[in-house]
């Protein structure tokens, strides 16, 4: 049976990388691809799978990305990729200026052919200062983030319950964690889930 | 469920696996909100790195993570200690190493996240996003896990 990984593989070994939307394949399950993963590198090192940075230009289906570390990496998207920015999206979405994290296969010409790109994706916690039916203000580590609604997008998980796009039962105080989207070159992020324990 | 059963004197990560649920954070002033949040109570957390936040590295942290008002005695463990994770929405796991203190147990006790059937409380450890996305997509932000000493 042919993986997921080895088809990314061939797809960029064999030159025939064509940009398509994340959900083209159908469902992109993680867990399910993620379980067949190779054996990973020494705890506590890079690893090299793996990515982070912002997008400085974008080159045909390669993204040139320059990490927060100084490294600079090409991240090629291929037949498969999985791309979020708030959601699943196609590569146009994908802008220069847009922060990221990619998980792939790094190829020996140091190209990482994209498994997943997540765009300008965020996982704060904080306690809510402020809320409207609109914004939410967030105390994360005592700086001030813009959290907003997005209509149909954002969704409250109160413990185990189903995800509820009625966030009125957050209260001002409380802790949360909110998974989203940032705004690049602002304090604002649009929310995708918030997580209260509660 | 594991949650009823340690007491302080029982440390349940050198007894068996412990089940609870585990997020991501990012470190290493990268950009957007983790512009400031700088390398972790370790010096050395990267979001490259397989690394992960435990609540018990020292006096200071657990004064912080309070695990103890969930129910958890976890063992004390210092930077570097490795951990394995396993997702139980798949079965998938990472070995990472510590690099900071977190998560804030007690500001979600009684928290449960599950996969059908499967559930665990309360969030007992922190994954660095390249360790995360090795066990799920950072899209999903909050899992079940099994942690265990690797």
């Amino acid at each position: 049976m042919t993986t997921r990984r080895q088809m990314l593989k061939s797809a960029l070994l064999g030159g025939g990388a064509t940009v398509v939307a994340a959900t083209a394949m159908g469902s992109l399950g993680p867990e399910a691809a993620f379980a067949a993963a190779p054996p990973q590198p020494e705890p506590g090192v890079p690893d090299p799978d793996f990515a982070e940075g912002r997008i400085r230009s974008i080159r045909g289906n390669t993204l040139l990305v320059l990490g927060s570390n100084l490294v600079f990496h090409r991240i090629r998207v291929v037949d498969g990729t999985s791309l979020w920015k708030l959601g699943p999206v196609g590569f146009d979405e994908a802008k220069p200026g847009d922060g990221l994290y990619a998980r792939g296969i790094r190829m020996p010409d140091g190209i990482l052919a994209a498994e997943s790109v997540w765009l300008n994706i965020v996982n704060i916690k904080g306690h809510v200062r402020n809320i409207t039916s609109e914004k939410i203000h967030l105390d994360h580590n005592g700086q001030d983030v813009l959290c907003h609604v997005v209509p149909g997008k954002s969704v409250a998980m109160h413990s185990d319950a189903p995800p509820t796009a009625d966030l009125s039962l957050l209260r001002v105080g409380q802790h949360v964690q909110i998974l989203g989207a940032w705004r690049p070159d602002t304090n604002e992020v649009d929310i995708a889930t918030v997580f209260s324990p509660h | 469920m594991v949650r009823s059963t340690p007491t302080p004197t029982d440390p349940i990560d050198l007894l068996a696996p412990v089940r609870g649920e585990v997020s991501w954070f990012c470190c290493g002033n990268a950009w957007g909100p983790c512009s400031s949040t700088g390398r972790g109570a370790c010096g050395t957390c990267n979001s490259g790195s397989l690394q992960h936040a435990w609540p018990n590295t020292s006096d200071a942290c657990w004064s912080i993570t309070r695990p103890d008002r969930c129910g958890y005695s976890l063992s004390r463990r210092t930077c570097g200690f490795r951990h394995r994770t396993t997702s139980l929405c798949g079965g998938a796991s990472v070995v990472t190493s510590i690099a900071d203190c977190g998560p804030q147990t007690d500001l979600f006790c009684g928290e449960r996240s599950c996969c059908g059937a499967t559930c665990a409380s309360d969030r007992l450890i922190d994954l660095t996003p390249a360790a995360y996305s090795r066990i799920a997509s950072l899209s999903t932000g909050l899992r079940p896990c099994e942690i265990s000493t690797a």
